[in-house]
């Protein structure tokens, strides 16, 4: 082995070591810094407890959303092309240019009282903005393409071959997604849905924003840890952040997985 | 496009549709009416107030120096994951995508705890643009190592093992046979680093202090003035901001084509 090469494997794993694995293990010796039993105590703050009960609401709805959104459009795109899917296929990656600030104010713009839909639905006695509605936006709209961008290569180099031989066999449309469609892509769709998951859970700019961030009401997890954080409670912050540190260890495997499964998928099919 | 398809179909790409015109394009339109609501001339004084415009500079600045660190340490590690081999490269690879897993405001406070007043290794950056480009750095790069990697991953050794063969050394056959094929994705992956970095907040507003004129980056200026509820300003920094992001993008995608084809 050449030097040279052994010098670059050990400046490549200290800068590694020192940008993300440091600042990951940090977290977890920050909230174990105390003890376990006032880890204990505090995984029992009412604040923090109504905080992640919000966060597994917003992801219960919002991740569905896209992920049904992410393959139809998907779908659309690949599979009957046309003038509007064209425009689909730009529209839909608009939201990884923008800056989560910038997302949080033009939903703000849209849905407050004052704004272009905020005034119709407060005439249905609907308020959108600073409440669960609001999150849930600003969730789906962060991370939107996260499904497509993923499915939609997959899509294009499987062909549809298998879908027209189905066809033509007589199998339904509905048959035809479900044993053969939605089989070939199912880990590009589960790559894609575990970084959606990760978004969603981890937003914090545009939920900063829409949520009017009220604690014990419409605080989310992220935002709950920046709040405690900013109070300098930063030892209750940390313990947030550690279980957002261990979903975000469980979302690596799991993405680690499904791309090496993606990976051989695609070296079989080039036989 | 068949000539009589399901009605189901329809249905479906309608919701499809409205999906994306209720979250997306509706919104982006109120942006565009806000930012213009009192004129261009408004429109121009808020987006080139001198706060806006150092919020700009700083944002820009730090972006540009994480991006362009990034393109060559993300390409060092890249190509460490492609062709040495150690135990342990499984765990280098799957880190590399944390920053994608952890929320950037747990990343934001986690900076701020180690190089702020209260650090353990008794380095304090806050409030300095070092600290607002470190932060950007933990952002961005997984944008440039999954940006080369595939391409190294294509790439044969043949070409390279024939130039060291005829006695180049490696520093001249990475300059004379990989660099020139990993360029153009190289570029569009720092392009993609740098537009995220200009947007970049969770994990930059804390490390930054915000400090007007001084250490505020624009998405802060831009959230600073949603809290202050001048809709019309916000819109304006933000379109600014957006065009930039955009034109980025766009500059690079283009140029690394050019490069690909003209290696043909």
């Amino acid at each position: 082995m050449r030097r040279s090469s052994l010098v670059l494997r050990i400046v490549v794993i200290g800068y590694v070591g020192a940008l993300l694995a440091l600042p990951l293990g940090f977290v977890f010796q920050q909230a174990f810094s105390h003890g376990w039993a006032q880890l204990w105590a505090a995984l029992h703050d009412h604040a923090m407890d109504l905080a992640i009960i919000l966060t597994a609401k917003v992801a219960i709805l919002a991740v569905p959303l896209n992920v049904l959104f992410g393959v139809g459009a998907s779908l659309w795109i690949v599979r009957h092309p046309s003038k509007v899917s064209r425009v689909l296929d730009v529209v839909i990656d608009v939201p990884l240019a923008l800056s989560p600030i910038i997302v949080g104010l033009v939903l703000e713009l849209a849905y407050a009282q004052n704004g272009w839909f905020g005034s119709a639905f407060a005439a249905m006695g609907l308020r959108v903005m600073f409440s669960y509605p609001a999150i849930v936006l600003a969730s789906v709209f962060v991370s939107l393409p996260l499904v497509s961008r993923q499915v939609i290569p997959l899509l294009r180099e499987i062909g549809d071959h298998q879908e027209q031989t189905a066809a033509t066999l007589g199998a339904k449309p509905t048959r035809i997604f479900f044993t053969i469609t939605l089989r070939s892509i199912a880990w590009a769709a589960a790559y894609g849905v575990t970084l959606t998951l990760a978004r969603v859970i981890g937003e914090y700019g545009a939920v900063l924003i829409v949520s009017g961030n009220i604690a014990l009401i419409t605080q989310t997890l992220t935002l709950n840890i920046g709040a405690n954080f900013e109070s300098f409670n930063s030892y209750q912050g940390f313990v947030g952040a550690l279980l957002l540190a261990l979903v975000s260890v469980l979302v690596l495997t799991v993405i680690g997985v499904s791309r090496h499964r993606l990976e051989r998928k695609r070296h079989g099919s080039f036989v | 496009m068949r000539a009589h398809e399901d009605p189901r179909t329809y249905l479906a790409k309608g919701v499809a549709v409205g999906y994306l015109s209720l979250l997306v394009l509706i919104p982006m339109a109120a942006l565009l009416n806000n930012a213009f609501s009192h004129g261009l001339g408004a429109f121009w004084d808020a987006a080139t107030s001198t706060e806006s415009l150092d919020a700009m500079k700083l944002t820009v600045t730090c972006s540009l120096f994480a991006a362009a660190f990034n393109a060559v340490a993300g390409t060092a590690t890249a190509y460490v994951l492609v062709r040495d081999r150690f135990p342990g490269r499984g765990v280098l690879n799957a880190i590399i995508d944390l920053p994608f897993a952890l929320p950037t405001v747990v990343a934001g406070v986690t900076f701020y705890t180690l190089y702020g007043p209260h650090s353990p290794f008794h380095v304090n950056i806050t409030g300095t643009w070092v600290g607002i480009t470190v932060a950007i750095m933990f952002v961005t790069l997984p944008f440039s190592v999954r940006a080369v990697q595939p391409v190294l991953e294509s790439l044969t050794v043949d070409a390279e093992d024939a130039a060291a063969t005829l006695g180049a050394s490696s520093a001249r056959v990475f300059r004379t046979v990989t660099l020139p094929a990993i360029l153009p994705s190289l570029l569009t992956g720092t392009g993609l680093a740098f537009a995220r970095a200009l947007g970049e907040y969770g994990s930059v507003v804390f490390i930054s202090n915000n400090l007007p004129y001084r250490s505020e980056v624009s998405s802060s200026y831009v959230y600073s003035l949603v809290s202050q509820g001048n809709d019309p300003g916000a819109a304006a920094v933000a379109l600014f901001l957006l065009v930039g992001a955009l034109a980025v993008l766009i500059a690079s995608n283009v140029v690394a084509r050019r490069l690909a084809l003209r290696r043909g």
